[in-house]
C-alpha cells in the first residue's frame, strides 16, 4: 500500500508547526512498500501524532491523507479493518497489549484476526530469536517493559503487511537485543518486499535506510 | 481460535444474574404467547374440523320466544327477516313456510299408525338432501318428506318398545309409502309420500317447497299466515356476536347447537389474557437483553476499542457478539416447544376420552409465532450490536 499526505498539519500543533521547518508537515510525501523510511523527531514535534495519523487512529488534522489514493477519512471501518489486517502493520511506542492475556495470547489474536500468514509454531521461533519465549505463557501485564515491547515487534511481524510502522521500537531494548530485534524485522520485510516507517528520537543505524526525513 | 481469544477479551460477565432472569423471563413468555396461538388453533380445529355435528350446526331454525304476552302472535316481521339478512355473521335466511290445510297420516300394514300432521318447507339450499329424490311435480308418484331423527328414535325406542311393534331401520322408514289425506275445500284428497331423508336440523316434517306452493294454493283452507320460523345458514354458529343478537331480539333457537359460544368466549378470554401477559414480558425480556448487550460492550469499551485498532473489524466483532448472545434465544425457544409438544400431547389424550378430536402435534401457526419471535429478537440483537459497536473506534 502506499500512503500519501498533503500539507498535513496536525490542529493542535497548527500553531507551533507553521513556523518550523519541517520535511513532513505542511509538505507533500509518501510511504510505499519500495521504502525505507526513518523519521527523525525531537521531542514535542508531533512524532506519535504522525504515527497515529497514518495508521488512521486520529484525524485531527488538515490537508489530505489517503491510502492507495482514497482519503483515509471516506473509508468506512470495515475497509480500513481490512487494511489493518493484510497491508498496515504497527509497533506502537506505548506497545498496546491486552494486560490480561498471555504474551502468546497477544501474538495469537493478531495472527488468527485474518487468514494466518503463518502458522503457529512461527511465533515459537521469533520468541525465542527475540529471547522471549520463556515468558509466552506469562500475562502480558506482568512482564517487563522490554519483554512487551519484544511481544509487540512479534505481533506486529505474524500477519500480512506491505508497510510496517514503528513508533520508537526499540525504547527499552539493550544494545544486543535491538539488533537482533532489527534483524529480524529486516528479514521480515523482504520477506513481503514491504516498506516500512520508523520514528526515533536521535540517528540511528539500525536499518539501512534509504530516506531520511526531520520532523 | 479467534473466539475463544474474543471471549477473553469480551467478558460478559457484568449482570450475569439479570441475564438469567431475563432468559427465564423469555421463557415464561414464549410460553404464554405460544400457548395462546396454539390453544386458538386448538380451537378452531375442533370448530371446523370434519366433525359431523358441524354440518348441522351451520344451520339454525329460529322462531320468536313464547311469552304470556305474545303467545299466538310470534310471526317474524318482513322487517325482522331483513334485518336478520343484513346481519354480517348470517350467511342466508329462509322462510318456512307452513302448511295451510289439514293433513292426516297413515301408515298401512308395515307400519300401523293414524296421526293428524303438518308440513312445513324450507328453501331446498337450507337441505343437504338433493337430486332426484327431493323433486316434486304434480306428475310425481310420491311426495318426498324429511322427517326429524328425533321422531324414529321416538318411534325406535319408545313406542315400538312399549307396543311390542317391530323397531325400524332408516332404510326400511325410506321404502314404505305413508298415505297422506289432506282436507281440502272439496273433500278429501290422497296422495302417497316417501321419506327422502332424515334431518336433526330442523324439528319438523318437511315437504319440497314445490309442492307446499301447490298444495297451499290448491287446498288452502286458511288465508296466508305469515312466517313464524326462519332458518338462517350461518359459518360460526358459536359466534357470541350471534347469540347476542338472538338474545336482544327475543329470538330463539336450538341452544345445544349454539353450547360452543360460551365455550369461545372463555377460550377467547384465556387466550387474550395469556397473550397479553405474554407480549407484556416479552417485551421487558427484549429491553434487558438490549440492556445487557449494551453494559457489556460499554464495560468492554477500552478492549475493543483496541482490538479495532489491531484490525479486527466491525463486521467481526457485531459476528461474535452474535454468537455470543443469541444462541441461547433459540435454545430456549426450542424448550418451549418441546413443552407444548408434550403438554398438546397430553391434551389431545385427555380430550379424546370427551370425544373432541384435536392433533396430538402443534399446530403450524404455534411454529410461525416462534419463529416471528426468533426474528424479532435477532433483529433487536443485530440492532443494539450494531449501534453499539458503531460507537466504538
Amino acid at each position: 500500500m502506499e500512503i500519501t499526505l498533503k500539507n498535513i498539519i496536525p490542529v493542535p500543533l497548527k500553531e507551533n508547526l507553521e513556523k518550523r521547518p519541517s520535511e513532513v508537515w505542511h509538505n507533500e510525501i509518501s510511504f510505499s512498500p519500495a521504502k525505507k523510511v526513518k523519521i527523525k523527531a525531537p521531542s514535542g514535534t508531533g512524532k506519535t501524532t504522525l504515527v497515529h495519523f497514518l495508521y488512521g487512529l486520529r484525524s485531527d488534522y488538515t490537508g489530505q491523507l489517503s491510502w492507495d489514493g482514497k482519503p483515509l477519512q471516506g473509508l468506512d471501518s470495515d475497509k480500513v479493518a481490512g487494511y489493518r489486517q493484510k497491508q498496515i502493520s504497527i509497533v506502537f511506542q506505548d506497545l498496546r497489549l491486552f494486560a490480561h492475556l498471555t504474551a502468546r495470547e497477544n501474538i495469537e489474536l493478531n495472527r488468527v484476526l485474518q487468514e494466518p500468514y503463518y502458522p503457529t509454531g512461527v511465533i515459537e521461533d521469533m520468541a525465542a530469536e527475540l529471547q522471549v519465549d520463556h515468558i509466552l505463557h506469562q500475562e502480558a501485564g506482568i512482564c517487563s517493559y522490554g519483554e512487551q515491547q519484544r511481544i509487540a515487534i512479534i505481533r506486529a511481524l505474524v500477519q500480512p503487511f506491505s508497510l510496517l510502522v514503528m513508533d520508537e521500537p526499540f525504547s527499552h531494548l539493550d544494545q544486543e537485543n535491538t539488533k537482533k530485534a532489527a534483524a529480524l524485522i529486516e528479514r521480515e520485510c523482504e520477506k513481503r518486499s514491504a516498506g516500512f516507517v520508523l520514528t526515533d528520537l536521535d540517528e540511528d543505524s539500525f536499518f539501512n535506510y534509504n530516506t531520511y526525513l526531520n520532523l | 481460535m479467534l473466539n475463544i481469544l474474543l471471549k477473553k477479551i469480551i467478558k460478559t460477565g457484568a449482570g450475569r444474574f439479570r441475564y438469567i432472569l431475563a432468559m427465564v423471563g423469555l421463557t415464561v413468555a414464549l410460553l404464554l404467547i405460544l400457548a395462546a396461538v396454539q390453544l386458538q388453533s386448538n380451537y378452531w380445529q375442533l370448530l371446523h374440523g370434519n366433525n359431523a355435528q358441524d354440518s348441522i350446526a351451520n344451520f339454525l331454525v329460529i322462531n320468536k320466544v313464547v311469552t304470556n304476552q305474545n303467545a299466538g302472535n310470534t310471526n317474524l316481521s318482513e322487517q325482522d327477516i331483513q334485518d336478520l339478512k343484513q346481519q354480517p355473521f348470517i350467511q342466508g335466511v329462509g322462510v318456512v313456510t307452513p302448511s295451510r290445510f289439514k293433513v292426516a297420516a297413515s301408515g298401512g300394514s308395515a307400519m300401523p299408525f293414524y296421526t293428524d300432521m303438518f308440513f312445513e318447507s324450507v328453501p331446498d339450499q337450507f337441505l343437504d338432501i338433493t337430486g332426484a329424490d327431493w323433486k316434486w311435480d304434480d306428475h310425481s308418484q310420491f311426495i318426498p318428506i324429511v322427517i326429524p331423527n328425533q321422531f324414529l328414535d321416538m318411534y325406535n325406542f319408545g313406542f315400538a318398545k312399549s307396543q311390542n311393534l317391530p323397531q325400524l331401520s332408516h332404510e326400511l322408514v325410506r321404502s314404505i309409502p305413508i298415505r297422506i289425506d289432506i282436507q281440502t275445500p272439496a273433500g278429501q284428497k290422497s296422495f302417497y309420500a316417501k321419506v327422502a331423508g332424515f334431518s336433526d336440523r330442523i324439528s319438523s316434517i318437511l315437504v319440497p317447497q314445490a309442492f307446499m306452493e301447490w298444495a297451499n294454493e290448491h287446498f288452502a283452507t286458511e288465508p296466508p299466515k305469515g312466517a313464524s320460523r326462519v332458518i338462517i345458514r350461518t359459518d360460526d354458529p358459536s359466534n357470541p356476536k350471534l347469540i347476542q343478537y338472538l338474545d336482544s331480539h327475543q329470538l330463539a333457537t336450538d341452544l345445544e347447537k349454539t353450547r360452543f359460544s360460551k365455550y369461545r368466549q372463555i377460550v377467547g378470554f384465556v387466550v387474550q389474557i395469556s397473550g397479553f401477559t405474554g407480549l407484556a414480558m416479552f417485551l421487558f425480556a427484549l429491553l434487558i437483553f438490549s440492556l445487557f448487550i449494551e453494559l457489556t460492550i460499554a464495560s468492554c469499551r477500552e478492549e475493543i476499542g483496541l482490538l479495532v485498532t489491531l484490525g479486527a473489524s466491525p463486521r467481526q466483532l457485531r459476528k461474535f457478539l452474535m454468537k455470543t448472545f443469541y444462541p441461547a434465544n433459540m435454545v430456549i425457544a426450542l424448550i418451549v416447544l418441546v413443552i407444548l409438544s408434550i403438554l398438546q400431547w397430553l391434551l389431545s389424550g385427555l380430550l379424546s376420552h370427551e370425544s373432541m378430536v384435536v392433533s396430538p402435534f402443534i399446530s403450524l401457526y404455534t411454529i410461525a409465532g416462534a419463529v416471528i419471535v426468533l426474528v424479532i429478537l435477532w433483529w433487536v440483537h443485530v440492532r443494539t450490536i450494531r449501534r453499539q459497536i458503531s460507537g466504538t473506534r
